[in-house]
């Protein structure tokens, strides 16, 4: 298996409205894909068209190096936005819905809703639910056949900060499995917590794919302090790597010239015999990245 | 055909409104077929004859007139079961998991088949309904017992899983077009029993029944409800003033709806391929 997907010239139009326009993605085994982008940017759209409930008016996609869509769906645990199930019928009896349609047999049901924590409310109707254990109860079916790719659209919409924080941790889990997952967000931090890929789409338009390390990384600035403040200013002004230094109410902000490492500017400064009470290289965030990218283009 | 059909199982398993639905169906069904011997005895003690003969004396329930007899009746309850399939598809579109079944793996072409599925079961266990009912009533009141007289016009309960399959494949269609449960159950309930006889009334010239064109839009009409000569299942009632009735499988009606039937289900099947799912 060499492409868990790959999406050629995708396209959606409604009416006027283009709301994928030629998108081209490669999600390959084993990576954690997080797709970006502001609301209304097509990431629903998108996830919908792999997922052939929304017909695309041109392009196409393949899962698994183009096996049979109806199949490779069965393989594919999908957590959407709003938790789907019959409010009728318990955890358990939704749960068998989805495993007969997977096609895995039910012996798993119990093992999944126990880890998802809903085991002691296994035969309450779905109904009875909050929303928390509604999307916790989707996991579940998720996990069900247990899937090498999940999709998350949106898993941590309003929820509250605890059941965001269960979601993340279970997605977590489940990615140190070495499942392939794809995740369509527009919560910057979510996306650099968990993704090693990502992409960024707006007005359907793909702006920028890559690996999440190699956009991140540090950045010229460290934050220094110690006790003698004067004196340790007087030092680092003499580094060779020294281009700027700013006051900040916890230390000092030192913008280094490039090429010039933290790791350095602590060395010079041991040499010259200052001790620095703190060493914070700051590191990239998404969020800048991402409006940089976002402005640019 | 059988993942669809434990599909289908899966989801009314556990729904109080579907037995609930189907008991009323059943019910109703039972009442009509067997409420004959009833409403002559009503007849008799209204006084009512017919040149000195005891309304009570009529043989409806004789074999093997009762098949034709109860199915004729029994068909008039079709539309119960049409709303189970009504609710059965308004459900999933209400509980988004129409949706969701397609994700989790199955194909638009295999749902609509585990909806055509559901109604051929029910179309099947209402003729296997019929059919004992019936079976048992004859035994109560039946005349004669030769089991040659008991086994014959069968075809009669062919022609009621047919016409049920029909108006179902219709109520199946109109759901999927019009999505909302209470405008679809109206809707079928105002089309079968008023805009049906209306269209086949007014074009009627002094009542005279026996006009070609009249005949012609009969047969063609999806429901049946009131296409009393020239339906799947004809009114049998005149056989007891001596008149000719419907002898066994008349051609037309049944390949007009079979026509119908695959019409709807290709209609159906290809506006859900064709719309996205949302």
């Amino acid at each position: 298996m060499n492409k868990t997907l790959e999406i050629n010239n995708l396209t959606k139009h409604y009416g006027r409205v283009k709301a994928v326009e030629k998108l081209n993605l490669v999600v390959n085994p084993g990576e954690i894909f997080g797709i970006l982008g502001p609301n209304g940017s097509g990431k629903t759209t998108t996830l919908g068209m792999i997922l052939d409930v929304i017909a695309p008016t041109s392009g196409s996609y393949a899962w698994f190096d183009g096996e049979n869509s109806v199949t490779s769906r069965q393989k594919i645990g999908s957590i959407l936005e709003t938790p789907c199930f019959y409010s009728y019928m318990t955890a358990v009896q939704n749960l068998r819905v989805a495993a007969h349609i997977k096609e895995c047999t039910f012996d798993r049901i119990d093992e999944v809703l126990k880890r998802v924590n809903l085991y002691e409310r296994r035969h309450d109707p779905f109904k009875t639910f909050s929303l928390g254990m509604k999307q916790r109860l989707s996991i579940a079916a998720a996990l069900l056949a247990n899937p090498p790719v999940l999709i998350l659209d949106e898993p941590t919409n309003g929820l509250d900060p605890q059941g965001i924080a269960e979601v993340r941790s279970l997605i977590k889990e489940i990615a140190d499995e070495g499942k392939t997952i794809v995740i369509a967000s527009h919560l910057l931090d979510e996306v650099q917590k968990v993704c090693t890929h990502f992409c960024v789409m707006r007005r359907g338009v793909k702006l920028h794919d890559g690996s999440v390390s190699d956009i991140l990384g540090e950045t010229n600035y460290v934050t220094i302090s110690g006790k003698d403040k004067e004196r340790i200013k007087h030092v680092v002004e003499s580094f060779d790597g020294f281009r700027g230094l700013t006051n900040e109410n916890n230390g000092l902000l030192v913008e280094l010239k490039d090429g010039f490492t933290s790791y350095e500017l602590n060395s010079y400064c041991h040499a010259q015999g200052v001790t620095l009470g703190k060493l914070d290289p700051k590191t990239k965030s998404l969020e800048e990245e991402f409006l940089k990218i976002l402005s640019e283009k | 055909m059988k993942k669809a059909f434990i599909l289908e199982w899966l989801k009314v398993r556990h729904y109080r409104v579907f037995w609930i639905l189907l008991g009323l169906y059943l019910l109703s069904l039972i009442i009509l077929t067997s409420g004959g011997a009833v409403f002559l005895e009503f007849l008799k003690y209204k006084g009512l004859d017919y040149k000195g003969i005891d309304p009570t004396w009529l043989p409806i329930y004789d074999f093997p007139d009762i098949w034709h007899n109860n199915t004729f009746l029994g068909h008039y309850t079709k539309i119960f079961l049409a709303f189970i399939v009504v609710i059965s598809v308004t459900n999933d579109w209400s509980f988004n998991t129409m949706r969701q079944n397609i994700i989790d793996g199955i194909s638009k072409k295999e749902f609509v088949m585990s909806k055509v599925i559901l109604i051929a079961s029910l179309g099947a266990l209402s003729t296997v309904f019929i059919f004992v009912t019936s079976l048992l009533i004859g035994f109560a009141y039946s005349h004669t017992f030769e089991i040659s007289a008991i086994f014959s016009n069968m075809e009669f309960l062919f022609l009621y899983f047919v016409d049920i399959f029909k108006y179902c494949t219709f109520a199946l269609f109109v759901t999927i077009i019009m999505r909302r449960p209470g405008f679809v159950i109206v809707f079928l309930i105002f089309y079968s029993l008023i805009i049906e006889p209306l269209w086949i009334a007014l074009p009627l010239k002094e009542w005279n029944y026996i006009n070609e064109y009249t005949a012609w839009i009969e047969s063609l009409l999806p429901s049946s409800y009131f296409s009393f000569r020239t339906g799947l299942i004809q009114i049998p009632f005149q056989r007891y003033f001596l008149q000719e009735v419907q002898e066994g499988i008349v051609w037309k009606p049944l390949l007009i709806a079979i026509g119908w039937s695959a019409i709807f289900i290709y209609l159906t099947a290809r506006r859900l391929i064709k719309k996205d799912v949302r």
